[in-house]
């Protein structure tokens, strides 16, 4: 009955032949995005804090396909093994369903994202304010549809808040996927597949700081400074809906 | 827990919430006793319960499903195998249970939650015994090739009640189910098959036209309830679950007959009388819980 992973091999999934020819479209000079968007137009964002009601804080984040959600859970204490420390520890671990990819358990190896996420986050949060032990946010990506980790990024800075887990500002992070000539905001899995390169920033729009900046594959001078200043007023537009949801929140908690 | 006289005389001056957190016991027992619980409910009431469907769009059948806070969600993936030749015309269900460490603070990464593999076991037990899925139906070509159903439920939210709310989101999301048109291409796999196709009405044929949708004979529904002395709780709570051990899950499919019953240990003994109280409690909720999964159904096919 139960499928253990040696018998998981010998089954497939249907696939749709015609489905081969699509990325011959992004090479043609006036194409348009698959969801029909402007290249410099993100997705439509939402954001709903206390998700989970058994986390310190929690937050749910949607944009278009790419649904996750983030739980923190303390400052609670530290592993027994570890270290005094004079400052609080940040653990990040971000997972995927196995029905978050079109194929089933076949998504790509995304095992650097944890320590990503870390690196996005750490130097927004005062750790100084919850010395000896651990903040623990974990991300689970329930589908996804590209941009993947800038969503969880700027979902688990959300949750952090939710959690009231003092930070220098919410870190909101987008990506852009260079394409040819043309830079395209906020990918989805289908543009990131045929990406020449691509750039990702996480930033603290109130204090107009970057917290990380990663570049890959294949991108012009000109291109990338094109491309960095997208992604920084992108996330001054995203920061603005994240506070909007976090002051809905408190205004709902505060009539009760 | 030495000093059982203290509480009764800190419990005037001490206030509400040390008491809960120092002498939780205590603290239910004294609802109990008026026959309230603290989140306000009657002993024998269960949460509020919603099921929403089509929650996952990459998979081919999904639902989430919550009782309280307590969240499931639930997603089945259709693939193609080889029938074993014990039973070529026959598909088979895999059925996995996750508990991510997002769900409760008790999970860590690394460290799966002792519940986790239980709980799979026993839904897949109750899922395979109550015969709500007829596995002729997932065969494709005799001999050839069936369905692979891969049903996978994350806890998104745990408190509480796990299986109940995981069956429920399984068999939610198995009545959501819809099956892909296939046909078998020249190297004899399986392929979807694309609109142009359908169409057409070329020499590739269908091998599924008819079977879209599975047809479940009888849903099994369930209820879990806490035993503490003479009292029953319907759909505890995690922290009505940590603090009073015995619990009873009872499994009815729709047309009220038993398909299994789950006491795991626990300090009460539980006479008989108490297991027909549970199986008259989860009679009552089967009718509820059906309802609230027909809403959803009927709520889908207005869309």
């Amino acid at each position: 009955m139960a499928a253990k992973p040696g018998t998981a091999s010998t089954t497939y999934s249907p696939v749709d032949p015609t489905h081969k020819t699509k990325p011959s479209i992004f090479t043609d000079s006036d194409w348009v995005r698959p969801d029909s968007r402007g290249f410099h137009q993100c997705r439509p964002a939402f954001f709903r804090t206390g998700a989970v009601n058994s986390a310190s804080g929690s937050a749910y984040a949607e944009f278009g396909n790419t649904k996750v959600i983030v739980s923190v859970f303390g400052p609670r204490e530290s592993k027994k093994a570890m270290m005094y420390s004079d400052i609080g520890r940040l653990n990040c671990n971000i997972s995927y369903t196995t029905f978050a990819t079109p194929v089933r358990g076949q998504g790509s190896d995304n095992k650097e994202y944890s320590s990503m996420l870390h690196k996005a986050l750490e130097g927004a949060i005062i750790l100084e304010s919850f010395p000896k032990t651990t903040v623990d946010v974990f991300a689970l990506v329930l589908e996804s549809g590209g941009s993947d980790l800038p969503v969880v990024i700027s979902c688990a800075s959300l949750a952090l808040a939710d959690a009231g887990i003092m930070m220098y500002d919410l870190v909101t992070s987008v990506s852009v996927s260079c394409l040819g000539k043309n830079l395209l905001i906020d990918p989805i899995l289908e543009e990131e597949s045929c990406q020449d390169g691509s750039l990702m920033i996480a930033c603290m729009p109130s204090r107009y700081e970057v917290t990380q900046l990663t570049v890959t594959g294949e991108l012009s001078a000109p291109n990338l400074s094109e491309a960095m200043q997208l992604c920084l007023d992108a996330c001054a537009k995203l920061a603005q809906i994240m506070r909007s949801c976090l002051k809905e929140a408190a205004s709902a908690a505060a009539e009760e | 827990m030495g000093l059982p006289n203290a509480s009764e005389d800190l419990s005037s001056e001490m206030e509400v919430d040390a008491f809960r957190r120092l002498f939780p016991l205590r603290y239910f027992e004294r609802h109990l006793t008026e026959s309230i619980r603290p989140d306000a409910r009657p002993l024998r009431k269960a949460r509020d319960t919603t099921i929403a469907l089509g929650a996952v769009a990459s998979a081919d059948g999904s639902a989430l499903a919550k009782i309280g806070s307590t969240t499931m969600l639930a997603a089945i993936k259709m693939e193609v195998m080889t029938p074993s030749l014990e039973s070529p015309d026959e598909g088979c269900i895999a059925i996995d249970f996750h508990m991510p460490p997002i769900c409760s603070p008790i999970v860590r990464p690394g460290r799966p939650a002792e519940a986790a593999p239980v709980l799979s076991k026993q839904l897949s037990d109750t899922i395979t015994s109550s015969g709500m899925i007829n596995l002729k139906e997932l065969s494709l070509v005799s001999g050839k090739a069936a369905w692979m159903a891969y049903l996978d439920i994350y806890c998104l939210d745990a408190d509480g009640a796990l299986f109940d709310a995981a069956l429920l989101s399984a068999v939610a999301a198995f009545s959501h189910l819809k099956i892909p048109v296939v046909s078998l291409d020249y190297d004899g796999k399986i392929v979807i098959m694309s609109e142009e196709q359908k169409e057409e009405n070329s020499e590739t044929k269908p091998v599924n036209k008819e079977k879209r949708k599975l047809t479940l004979s009888t849903i099994p529904f369930s209820l879990t309830c806490i035993l503490h002395k003479s009292y029953i709780l319907a759909d505890p709570t995690a922290e009505e679950e940590s603090i009073m051990e015995t619990l009873v899950t009872v499994v009815l499919d729709s047309s009220g007959q038993l398909v299994s019953l789950y006491k795991p240990g626990g300090s009460v003994l539980v006479y008989t009388s108490a297991v027909q109280d549970c199986v008259a409690l989860t009679r009552q909720r089967v009718k509820e819980l059906q309802n609230i999964l027909d809403d959803a159904i009927s709520g889908m096919e207005i869309d």
